[in-house]
């Protein structure tokens, strides 16, 4: 027997996301999801907007397709234009791009975990029998009791109200350790902006980006005020964020089984650590695929956008670089394009760049920390493919990036040029290719007569939560649904632990 | 499928004598503290809506020190509708909208332009974000358009849209909604934390604010020329200019600097709790709160190519004057 579960709005990611499935009930009674449909609900038109414009202002514009990870944007911008200008980045000027793109990606992987994940897992009510001596614990508890006590009918708003299920963690001890982190982690994701502002000028939206590298030179006051905020941040990582996933992952060993999507991984790498541009650029998260265990490097001409279950009439089955975007509204069911790579759907991430990383050349020090994760856990590699997996992946992924960023610092020459003069060319093309914090980004530009010809972003979540493709296929989110028990159709709260440990960002995704 | 959103009576028997003491207290008490200078604490319920947002706003909100978010959400605002920080999701949060709407008094907070010629670019559980905002305005005590592209359209009302995307103000006007004394624009791209929470206390504690006239920005922290207290504004009296992008030394008006049609406080107040901002790191301001922020293609941020292509803005629109 068959019935149709929705959820809309899928809230706690970024943007407007619907879901819709068909859920099939089994002998014994149990509910589980048998298709499912992501439904992309806010379009822009940014591409179009960026048509005829000065070539220049697309590192500005395309930061605004999202306020969580503009900074990737921006640098996939970069990227392309450098690539069409002929230019490379300075010593410093690639250093501090690295340095910024880093810093937002522990504030954008903070804010995953705990504000918008967390509250999938953790018991919010457990506050009300707090007798510890943390002061936000006890504040928390007596902000909620006055609530209450005034009659408020949203006392605990934003907290409440939430799915009414038993499925929260049981132990008071967890829940009051994950809520005092959630806390702390609004605090820490602050002080990861402020580490991006540093060098980038303010967060989000950063100014200072530009080709070549960025406009705030490395003093050594500022070198400081990175480094202080950094060892902040690491230590809240390494003693709260790595601890916190490992609890929720021994509290819910079930996710190891849930949410396993296609076994079809694509990192494009990220963070140069060559002063050059374009595919040979050797990055510190490498590029490349992994489909159904096997690595192979990465060919960007084996990318294609569909659009035949979309809300576009543009032709379907084009590369990024003859790509269009004409929306028709009553056409296909998302907003989302249909990306594919070699026509495979493809899933984009941490969990797409920790497998990269374990399989490529080179990869030694990435199989090291992953295997000793995964022995402390008693869990197989082959369920790194789950809800748990992504989180685990997202939290590895912090302790290299900010053990790297420390590096890095040391690497900047002091006062240095952080970006140097180029002249913008009558006609050009160029792409390029990055990470945003929720995976794959890449931009694709073509320059006519010194302005924007042409350009097309495909983005992360456009890869994660493809709608199905002509041939029907679905896309890595709606594949990962599938299967999934669902004990209370009412309160799907398992779906949305599911679609959200893929983080996604929808603004992104249809732009 | 509505969800009970209130504890459950075994909850509230855990809670103890403080319920008897809360039994004397009359219902929906607004002011937790209202006295003296902690007159600004309420628990102001804020309904939050996305609509053609990049969520910018939001995370900037939580950018936020003073208050620090913490304290935001616990004892400065109540927060009944967050699509990104809520805990509610699916019909929850749906069923969420509709109580605070019947019980009204909120004040409504609008991220993002809203689609005027394709009402299905923006769609919230079953309903087009322009009919979800037009039954939630009329109830709202004031409506707060929070960065530029609720405020004045911004970039995804840039020329060649294709969404006729439109400002909180155009949608208001089109649904003949007052305005007047109701909407407050808090634009920049992304709007300061300091300057919406300021405005949300403001709002809470004191009713509409001053604003300017025409742009509805208050004047509290729209009302002062970048440009004016701009600490290069020397090297521009000296005529020193910036010569190339990531240039530190000289005024970055010949890079294409638009402070000089700003008004917001970055020079004072700076960003991320004050550890930078745009001119002082070198970079040109892009005129991010300005009503025509990224409007025009023939208008680009920067000057590097301009002697290469025609550009149809004039000097005077980079000086501005009054927008």
């Amino acid at each position: 027997m068959a019935s149709t579960m929705v959820i809309s709005p899928m809230t706690r990611i970024e943007g407007h996301l619907a879901v819709h499935t068909e859920i099939s009930q089994t002998p014994d009674g149990q509910h589980r999801i048998a298709s499912a449909r992501c439904i992309g609900e806010m379009y822009r038109g940014i591409e179009k907007i960026l048509q005829g414009r000065d070539p220049l202002d697309a590192q500005q514009i395309t930061q605004r397709i999202c306020g969580v990870c503009p900074i990737s944007h921006g640098i996939a911008s970069v990227l392309a234009q450098e690539m069409a200008y002929g230019v490379k980045p300075t010593h410093n000027g690639r250093i501090l791009q690295n340095l910024i793109q880093a810093s937002n990606y522990l504030q954008s992987h903070i804010l995953h975990f705990y504000h918008l994940a967390a509250l999938d897992f953790v018991d919010v009510k457990a506050i009300l029998k707090y007798t510890g001596n943390n002061r936000t614990l006890r504040e928390l508890r007596a902000w909620v009791e006055r609530a209450v006590a005034s009659g408020d009918a949203f006392a605990g708003a934003p907290f409440l109200p939430r799915y009414e299920v038993d499925q929260y963690a049981k132990s008071d001890e967890i829940n009051w350790a994950l809520l005092a982190s959630y806390a702390q982690a609004l605090e820490l994701r602050t002080i990861a902006h402020e580490m991006a502002a540093v060098f980038g000028a303010k967060l989000p939206h950063s100014t200072s980006l530009v080709p070549t590298g960025v406009t705030q030179a490395p003093t050594i006051e500022r070198i400081l005020a990175f480094r202080s905020r950094l060892l902040k941040i690491s230590h809240f990582i390494e003693d709260v964020y790595i601890p916190d996933v490992t609890t929720a992952a021994k509290s819910f060993p079930g996710y190891w089984d849930i949410g396993k999507s296609y076994d079809n991984f694509l990192s494009y790498g990220v963070f140069r650590e060559e002063d050059s541009v374009g595919l040979s650029t050797r990055t510190f998260l490498p590029a490349g695929t992994v489909i159904n265990g096997t690595w192979a490097s990465l060919d960007p001409q084996r990318i294609r956008e569909f659009v035949g279950q979309s809300r576009f009439s543009s032709a379907s089955d084009r590369h990024p670089f003859e790509g269009e975007t004409i929306p028709s509204p009553a056409k296909g069911y998302s907003w989302l394009k249909a990306p594919r790579y070699g026509g495979e759907p493809m899933e984009v991430g941490p969990l797409a760049r920790v497998l990269v990383a374990y399989a490529a050349p080179g990869g030694d020090w990435v199989r090291r920390d992953v295997d000793r994760v995964l022995e402390s856990l008693g869990v197989p590699r082959e369920k790194m493919n789950s809800v748990l997996g992504r989180h685990l992946s997202r939290a590895l992924e912090a302790v290299w990036i900010a053990k790297r960023c420390d590096e890095w610092l040391d690497e900047l020459v002091v006062d240095g040029a952080p970006a140097q003069d180029f002249s913008l060319p009558r006609t050009g093309r160029g792409f390029g290719l990055t990470e945003a914090p929720r995976g794959a980004l890449g931009h694709w530009m073509v320059i006519d007569e010194y302005k924007i010809g042409r350009y097309q972003c495909v983005v992360p979540t456009t890869w994660n939560c493809s709608p199905r493709d002509d041939r029907g296929v679905p896309g890595p989110v709606e594949k990962a649904l599938e299967g999934t028990p669902i004990e209370n159709p009412a309160q799907p709260i398992e779906a949305g632990r599911v679609v959200r440990s893929f983080d996604p960002c929808m603004a992104c995704a249809i732009h | 499928m509505t969800q009970d959103v209130r504890f459950t009576r075994r909850e509230l028997m855990k809670l103890g004598g403080l319920l008897a003491v809360g039994a004397s207290l009359p219902a929906r008490t607004a002011k937790v503290f209202a006295d003296g200078a902690q007159k600004l604490l309420t628990t102001t319920r804020i309904v939050w809506i996305q609509a053609q947002s990049c969520t910018g706003d939001s995370v900037s909100l939580l950018n936020s020190v003073d208050p620090d978010p913490v304290d935001l959400l616990t004892r400065f605002i109540s927060l009944v509708a967050h699509q990104t920080i809520g805990a509610a999701q699916g019909q929850t949060f749906m069923d969420a909208l509709d109580k605070a709407r019947e019980q009204g008094e909120y004040i409504l907070v609008i991220e993002g332009s809203i689609p005027l010629d394709m009402p299905e670019a923006c769609v919230i559980g079953d309903s087009t974000v322009e009919s979800l905002l037009v039954r939630l305005i009329p109830r709202a005590k004031a409506v707060v358009a929070v960065g530029t592209c609720a405020a004045f359209g911004g970039l995804p009302a840039a020329e060649g849209n294709q969404t006729g995307a439109g400002s909180v103000s155009q949608l208001m006007t089109r649904h003949q909604l007052p305005i007047q004394g109701r909407l407050i624009n808090c634009p920049s791209c992304p709007t300061h934390p300091k300057c919406l929470i300021g405005t949300l206390a403001y709002v809470a504690a004191k009713g509409y604010p001053q604003v300017d006239p025409e742009l509805l920005t208050p004047t509290t922290f729209y009302g002062h020329s970048t440009h004016d207290e701009c600490p290069r504004y020397h090297y521009y009296e000296r005529k020193i200019f910036a010569k190339y992008l990531g240039d530190q030394h000289g005024c970055l008006f010949e890079l294409g600097c638009l402070g000089p049609i700003s008004y917001t406080e970055c020079p004072h107040r700076q960003w991320n709790t004050g550890v930078n901002w745009c001119i002082r790191a070198s970079a040109p301001c892009i005129g991010c709160s300005s009503p025509h922020f990224g409007k025009r293609k023939d208008f680009p941020f920067y000057r590097k190519g301009e002697h290469q292509h025609a550009v149809a803005y004039t000097e005077q629109d980079r000086k501005g004057g009054r927008p």
